[in-house]
């Protein structure tokens, strides 16, 4: 009876979401490696079916001619798994029990609930752009499986150039430091639809402590409007006229 | 290749490309170089780009010209070293951008000069950990 009991203990240890102070310190403002992003693109390529590659090829030339509408001028929220593949903007970490947040700047959507409190994922899902995700530690590594993604959600090579997942997106990620201050982010990412295997990348990020570093608040729609008075002298703001996400010359 | 040489390969191989975010900066001809020379009318530090509107009195005393210029986000901005306040309403500068292909008075942002400092400003930042 006392062995069952060890035992018992020993499996319900093992179960328990990891305590904070077993956590590693993710704290500070995590700028993304760019030009590591660029690089990738080349080193890891995408294995898009032939259908997706020659819509990813037409998309590269009218990019390369000039005209691109760009994926998201329209302020929906990059989602999953482009913001960890393509943003420019910087993230941080939120470490609470059973869950690690993630908010980005920039686009005031750009934020990711991870539980790792135990739970399974749900049966069915409702679909988002950030997705259902559920994480667990091994040994200082954050594993994240993501599924329940929009189909819209892009997978995003540049910010002109990608395509929609088109349904039963799966990501999986090991997040983990490759330095003091370094963070790697191993991206796995299925898309049965678009592409032919699974797609395996890693973005990195690098940590900044100086608080002029800290993220700041970023409304994506808020590039679209400009400070002016109403006739009661109120501070409002109006629209800009926009061409293509640009403010329009006048 | 001496070592004060090797520190700089490894600046200039970490340095970030023009940094953008939201969309795509293709519709500027980067081959080419305008560079806009007036008063700035209004500078929005603000997500996901800031803009900067530039008065530019052409050298055939015609009419000032309004210029749109967009640059990368205000937390790229700050790792280059900008800050809310580096530029005003009426300063003097001398803006170096990519034009739109199309031809109308806007462009992505290159470099600027403040006139009367001389200070110059670029959104080249390096992309490392524990920058100052």
């Amino acid at each position: 009876m006392r062995r069952l009991l060890v035992a018992w203990l020993m499996l319900a240890a093992c179960a328990a979401p990891a305590a904070a102070a077993e956590l590693p310190d993710w704290s500070g403002t995590w700028t993304p490696f760019i030009g590591d992003q660029m690089r990738r693109i080349k080193t890891d390529p995408v294995p898009w079916t032939p259908a997706a590659a020659a819509q990813i090829a037409a998309m590269a030339a009218e990019e390369k001619a000039g005209n691109p509408r760009g994926l998201f001028i329209d302020c929906l929220p990059e989602g999953m798994p482009s913001w960890m593949l393509i943003s420019h903007n910087a993230l941080e970490f939120l470490f609470s029990p059973g869950r690690v947040t993630l908010l980005g700047e920039s686009d005031g959507n750009r934020l990711r609930r991870i539980y790792t409190d135990g739970r399974a994922h749900s049966t069915d899902p409702d679909p988002s752009f950030h997705g259902e995700s559920i994480g667990h530690w091994e040994d200082g590594t954050l594993v994240v499986d993501t599924v329940g993604v929009l189909p819209q959600a892009y997978i995003a090579v540049s910010e002109a150039v990608g395509l929609p997942n088109n349904g039963d997106l799966h990501v999986i990620e090991r997040l983990h430091l490759a330095g003091p201050d370094t963070l790697h982010d191993d991206l796995q990412i299925i898309a049965p639809h678009v592409l032919t295997k699974p797609w395996t990348t890693t973005r990195i990020y690098y940590r900044q402590r100086a608080r002029k570093y800290e993220i700041v608040e970023g409304e994506c729609l808020q590039g679209s409007f400009t400070p002016s008075t109403d006739k009661y002298g109120n501070a409002i703001f109006v629209p800009v006229p926009q061409v293509n996400g640009n403010p329009k010359p006048q | 290749m001496n070592f004060s040489r090797i520190c700089l390969s490894l600046v200039v191989a970490c340095m970030a490309l023009p940094a953008r975010a939201h969309h795509s900066f293709a519709m500027f001809d980067q081959t080419r170089t305008v560079t806009v020379t007036g008063t700035v009318k209004e500078f929005h530090w603000t997500n996901p780009h800031v803009s900067l509107w530039v008065y530019a009195v052409p050298q055939n005393g015609a009419a000032p010209e309004l210029w749109t210029i967009e640059l990368t986000s205000p937390g790229n901005l700050t790792r280059a070293g900008w800050s809310r306040h580096s530029v005003s309403p009426g300063d003097k500068v001398a803006v170096e951008i990519a034009p739109l292909r199309d031809g109308t008075h806007g462009g992505g942002f290159k470099k600027l000069t403040l006139t009367d400092t001389h200070q110059v400003l670029t959104s080249d930042f390096l992309e490392k950990p524990g920058l100052p």
